[in-house]
Parts: C-alpha cells; structure tokens; sequence
C-alpha cells in the first residue's frame, strides 16, 4: 500500500531520523499555514496525491512571493492530479539546493535480496536516468547493516563529494533501516539533495515515496485506512466488497476491483483468476470487473459478493470461472451462495434475464454443485451453459464470447 | 530413490500447526490416501493428543528425539499463521529438517528475505511461501494439491509442472492428463516476493533425472523468476523441452501497482513484466526447445509440437459439450 508523503514524513522518516525539509500539511488554507509561511523566505507546495510525477502535472510549485501562498495551497491542495484528487497540500521550506541524488531501496528478486539503489544523477525521472549512472548495492546479510559497507560502496562506484561519505552513509543506513524497519516494498526519495544552510551543507529528503508490504507484521489497510491502488476513490461496491472479508478469516471473497466493461467476472484463485481474465480481454471481451475469490469461503461470503458483482448497470454477460479446487467446495459456493443470490435478485425484480452466462467450474462436490445452479438457472429464467473441467479453464472466455455474438449481437473489441 | 529431492519414497513429513483446521484436514485425507508420508504433527500444548492419525508433539525437538518416528523426520510441511512462520521455519532448520514447504499466505516480505538468507546458509531446500505443496503420483503428495480426488488430475508420465499459482498446478497437471500425458511431478513454487524456490532452482535439480520428459512452467508478471529461466536454458543449463505460459499480459494495460493475483505479481517501475518474460523465453526457443504459450490452453499445442511424446491415450471429445445448457448455441 502506498502512502502520501506527508504520511511517510510523519509516521516513518521522523522515527528512523531522515533528514526532511520543515514541513505542514493542511487541507485547506489555514492559521496554521499562514503562521508557518511567514517564517519561511520561500515555500514549496504539492499536492498530496498517491500518483507519481506530480511535478511534470505542475502539482508541485514554487512559491516565493507570500501573497500568493493561500492561492497555490487552495489549488493544489483540491486539485485534480492526472485524474485523481488530492487530499490536500504538503507545504515546505525551500531548500537552497546544491545536488540532487537518487535513492530507493527495495526487493531485488534477481539477488532475492534487498537492494539500495543510488546516483549521482537525481532529480528527474529514475527512468530518465542513464542505467551507467545508477548503481546498486545488494544487501547479502540482512543481520548486519553498517555505515562503513555503504561507504565501500560509494568509493567503489566513484562518488565523487568525498566530504560527503560519512553524513551520507549514515543516511543511506536510516533509511534501509526505516525499509525494513517499516516494512517497506519500496522506500524511494528523489531527489535526495545536498542543501546549503550558512555555510554548512546539509542531506535531505525532499521527496518520499514509501510502498508498505500488504502483508506486513501491521497490517497497513489498519494503520492508515484502505486505499484503492488506481489512484482513485474506491467505489462503493469496492468498498462493500471489502467488508466481507472483515472480521471473518474464512476463505476469502472481498477482492473486487471495477472497471470500465461489461462483462461480470466470477473468479476463482489467484491464478485462475488471472488467465481467466487475461482470456477474455484478448478474446475481446470488455471486463466489468477484477475479483479473487478462494480459500473455501462460507456460502454467506459468495452470496455477497454474486450480488456486488452482478448490481454494477450495463452487464451482458457473466463468466463464472475456476480450476479445479483442491479446498474449496463447489456446492457451497456455486450451488449455495450464488444460487440463493440468483434466487433473492430474481424475487426482488433485480435480475437481468437477458445476461448470457457461462459457468466452468471443478473441485470438491462439483457434480453436485453445478447440478444446484444448474436447477437455479432453470428456476430463473437464466440462459447459458455450464460446464466442468472438461473444458480447459481459458476457452470458458471464448465459449462466452460466441454465446454473446450470437444471442446479444455483442461485439467485442479488436485486440491488437 | 523414487521420486525427486521434493518428495520421495524416504520422504517423511512432519507438519507444523498440524492441529489447526487446515493441516488436520490436510493430514487425514493424505493418510487415506497415501499412508505413511506424514509421520508426526507439531502444536504447542497439544503434545500427546490423538486426535490425528500421526502423533502429536509439543516442540520438534521432542519429535525428532522420539524413538518410533524421530529419524525418519526429514521434511516439514508448515501450516502456521503469517506472523508465525519465520519461528517455524527456524525450528524446523534448527531440528535438522532439510526439506521444507511453506503453505502459509501473506507470509511478511521482511520475515521472508530472513528465511531465505538463513536457508542459503544452511544449505536446505524451501518451497514457499503460499506453496500448495508437491505432487509424486508415483510416490504420493506433500500438502492439499490435488483435493480428497486426485486422480481426476494426476497420473503417473513424464511431465514436470512448475507454478506460482496452487490452483493452476491441479488444473494444468489435468488439462494435460485429459490429453494424454501424465505427471511425473507437480510442484507449487508460490508466488511470493522473495520465493525461496523459483523455477531455476528446480530445474537444476531435476535436469539429470531420466523421468523428466518435459517441463511446463506457469509464470506471472513481478520478479525476475521466469528471466533467470530463459537465462538458465541459454547457457546450457536445462536442455529439455520446456512449454511456458506466462500470464498478466492484461495487467499492462492497467495503472502500475494494480494488485492482483499474487503479492510477487505487482508490477513496479516497469520492471517484471508479462510481455518481457515472454520475449525473454521466446528468444531462448530460437536455439532450445521451449514454446511459449499465447493462451493458457495452447500449453497442449505446445507440449505437443515440441514432440513430447503422450504417456497414454488422448482422451478428449473433439468440441466439449456443456453438462448443462439452458441456451441455445
């Protein structure tokens, strides 16, 4: 999970003592604000939002003259950021910069190890960079992390402000230890500047992007509140959806990601969920929606999220769509939870008859889970075709696609 | 020996939180059908009970000391919580296990990287996090794969299946056993971050095994597992046939950090993606004998122009038929 960087400011680099510029965060212009501008010759302002490359959205801005403060901060701090909100705006000290550096740490799955990653050449875009220019320094022993190593490193690649090496490597070791101190996937500052201050120079964060393990000790979701990934609000049935899960460690159902087709996506695994997917989007089907669900979860956890995935206008079409299970039990989830849900919408006046499904399912009690939809499907009027293992898991898509040409008239895209 | 360094006729499980609902089930239904694999189970305070059809003890060190079963403990299958695992892990290391499987999901990435730097250091193997576990159908099975039914999906032959995704072991391993070939092993690698088995690491290990005809490979966009693969199979390191089939293209076309299917399968910064996989595995196809998959279901395709030869009959239907129909097609 990523966080703002006022977040990462507040709860992470305090904690492991890296360097940041002074700082206030407000959601709107403020006493607070007013009182920190005046202290400063100069401020930076940026919206707070989760996207990268704010700066080149101008959502990162310089402000020298003070009268213009409250009109930068109310813009930013409301502003749309390539098409995600900002939750407000971080204001800064301007720093007198003198170099701008590159740092991150993170997972190197080639050394399955972590690795800090460091240039000379900061400031811009990390793939702007030229490779020659970034070098990395795998962190074979993760029992012990000294400054001395970071300092090898450095000299080894040729850094060349050797006044630097020793307040630098001791930075580069509080922020691996905040990576992993944290939990951090990733832990990202660029630029991290060389500022003068009289006529010392000092290190500074003067930016902070940190990714959060999903799985860490913590459970991020908890500590700072769920977020959506895609940069936007969750929707109210991901947001729905996200309940299921909560306080019941029962197999899971609650992953719901919505987009933009039409097509109801009911899949199982990680894996399976995933080809099934991919199938259908290159078989030219417009997905409605991205979903995971495994584990075993009780009938109770199916039948909630069969009604948010079948209540998002405009479906043609529902793939229901798994491997062969080795846990989870067919008859519970198919022939139980979406089945009654199929019964309840129907008896509500909320199922769409005119969906074209497809149902490819094996596992645990199939023969008699498939038979149980298959009776609802009778009993409700719904059309399609239901199919075991028989059929290989990714022409479940296909088959779909040629029931929606033939009884719809759908057309499906032309995948290039 | 019989089997693979996986699982083996001198194989002899110990499994750790056997108690919980998960591995008590696990350990019944493997016992029904594949006596004698798992010998004992481990839960602190519940040394003594007899509610599994193996003993239970209270730490590995009494288990390991037991005079019936002690010295034929030689692979642990972990089934503890998250927060858990990398206590287990070092008991396991620390009692001697050379072999173990990680079951456990949503393992912290930190405690990971502990667990395979330790591991490296004390020359074990680890299979996992999120390993469903192994199939042998000549020897048996280690964990869940494969359900209360397996034989719908396995049968003895020549075929290796490697996969991050558990689910699609099963489904692959049945796919191609309707089509006429049989696995000789089917192992859930995981799709962890820090995966403490990749597709390399088995490769080497089975590449002199003569009952290996044929590798499939399922891989996944995040990592650099399946490019180290391509990597393995230009220097000569792997030289027969391999079908891959890597999916999440679709996520490409989706905002970066999607999360989806597997925590290994995030895309950052460009890095790990579907499509340079692919490249990566079509390029060393051009002098080795691998085949990369456009869908899923061309795996067969695959297998099959890479003339692998089949273990029995092709007992597929021309056009499948659906079991029920309520439409018209």
């Amino acid at each position: 999970m990523k966080l703002y960087e006022h977040e990462a400011l507040g709860a992470i680099f305090k904690k492991y003592k890296i360097p940041v510029p002074r700082y206030i965060f407000a959601t709107e212009m403020n006493e607070a604000v007013s009182q920190f501008v005046e202290k400063e010759p100069g401020v930076v302002v940026k919206s707070m939002v989760l996207v990268g490359k704010r700066g080149k959205a101008g959502a990162v801005k310089v402000v020298s003259d003070k009268a213009k403060v409250a009109e930068v901060v109310k813009d930013l701090a409301t502003r749309d950021v390539y098409g995600e909100k900002s939750i407000g705006a971080l204001v800064e000290e301007k720093l007198d910069i003198e170099k701008e550096f590159y740092l991150s740490v993170t997972y190197s799955t080639k050394d399955r190890a972590p690795a800090i990653i460091f240039s000379e050449h900061g400031g811009m875009d990390v793939e702007e960079i030229d490779p020659k220019l970034i070098h990395t320094h795998v962190i074979a022993d993760v029992r012990s992390v000294y400054p001395y190593q970071i300092r090898q490193f450095l000299t080894n690649i040729g850094f060349s402000d050797k006044d630097l090496l020793r307040p630098l490597s001791e930075v580069i070791v509080n922020v691996y230890n905040a990576f992993v101190g944290a939990e951090c996937r990733l832990l990202e500052i660029n630029p991290l500047v060389v500022a003068r201050s009289g006529d010392k120079r000092k290190i500074v964060a003067a930016d902070a992007v940190v990714i959060l393990d999903d799985d860490a000790s913590v459970n991020p979701a908890i500590a700072y509140g769920a977020r959506s990934a895609q940069g936007r609000p969750m929707t109210q049935r991901e947001q729905d959806a996200i309940l299921i899960d909560q306080g019941d460690h029962r197999g899971k159902a609650g992953s719901y990601v919505e987009l933009e087709g039409d097509i109801a996506m009911m899949t199982f695994g990680g894996g399976g969920s995933t080809v099934t997917a991919e199938t259908a989007i290159e078989a030219g089907l417009r997905i409605a929606n991205l979903t995971d669900i495994g584990g075993n979860p009780p009938a109770e956890k199916m039948y909630r999220i069969s009604r948010i995935i079948l209540s998002k206008p405009g479906l043609k079409g529902v793939l229901v769509c798994g491997g062969t299970a080795s846990n989870t039990r067919i008859d519970v989830t198919l022939g139980e939870g979406l089945a009654k849900a199929l019964d309840d919408m129907n008896a509500e006046g909320k199922l769409d008859k005119n969906l074209v499904w497809v149902v490819r399912r094996s596992g645990p009690e199939y023969v008699k889970g498939l038979k149980m939809l298959h009776e609802c499907f009778e009993r409700n009027g719904i059309r399609g075709e239901i199919y075991d293992s028989q059929l290989p898991i990714t022409e479940a898509p296909i088959r779909l696609k040629e029931l929606l040409i033939k009884h719809t008239g759908y057309k499906p895209e032309q995948v290039v | 020996m019989k089997g693979t360094v996986y699982l083996n006729d001198k194989t002899g499980v110990v499994v750790i939180g056997a108690t919980g609902r998960e591995a008590s089930q696990v350990i019944k239904e493997s016992e029904a059908l594949y006596p004698g694999i798992v010998k004992a189970g481990i839960t602190p305070g519940k040394g003594g009970s007899t509610e599994l059809p193996v003993p239970v003890f209270d730490t590995l060190a009494e288990a390991v000391k037991d005079p019936k079963v002690g010295k034929l403990l030689n692979t642990a299958l972990i089934y503890v919580p998250p927060v858990s695992v990398l206590d287990a892990v070092m008991e396991c290391l620390d009692n001697g296990i050379k072999v173990l499987y990680i079951i456990t999901e949503h393992v912290p990435i930190r405690d990971s990287e502990i667990i395979f730097q330790e591991k490296e250091r004390r020359g074990a193997i680890i299979v996992g996090g999120t390993s469903l576990g192994c199939f042998v159908p000549s020897v048996g099975r280690i964990g869940a794969i494969g359900g209360k039914d397996p034989s719908v999906a396995f049968k003895d032959g020549g075929i290796v299946v490697i996969s991050k995704s558990g689910g699609l072991t099963v489904t692959t391993a049945e796919m191609f056993k309707r089509r006429g070939w049989g696995t000789y092993m089917a192992l859930a690698i995981g799709g962890d971050i820090i995966s403490n088995t990749t597709y390399s690491d088995v490769l080497k290990q089975i590449k002199g095994d003569p009952k290996v005809k044929a590798v499939v490979m399922l891989g996944e966009p995040g990592g650099a597992y399946e490019e180290q693969v391509a990597d393995l199979i230009t220097s000569g390191g792997f030289d027969k046939p391999v079908a891959a089939f890597i999916s999440g293209r679709f996520q490409e076309r989706m905002p970066e950090g999607v999360a989806f299917g597997h925590a290994g399968a995030i895309v950052e910064r460009g890095m790990g993606k579907a499509t340079d996989k692919i490249s990566r595995l079509e390029a060393a196809g051009k002098k080795h004998p691998v085949k990369v998959a456009f869908y899923y279901h061309d795996l067969v395709k695959a297998i099959e122009s890479l003339g692998v030869p089949r273990d029995f009959e092709d007992s597929t239907a021309e056009h499948v038929k659906p079991l029920y129909s309520t439409i018209q097609r």
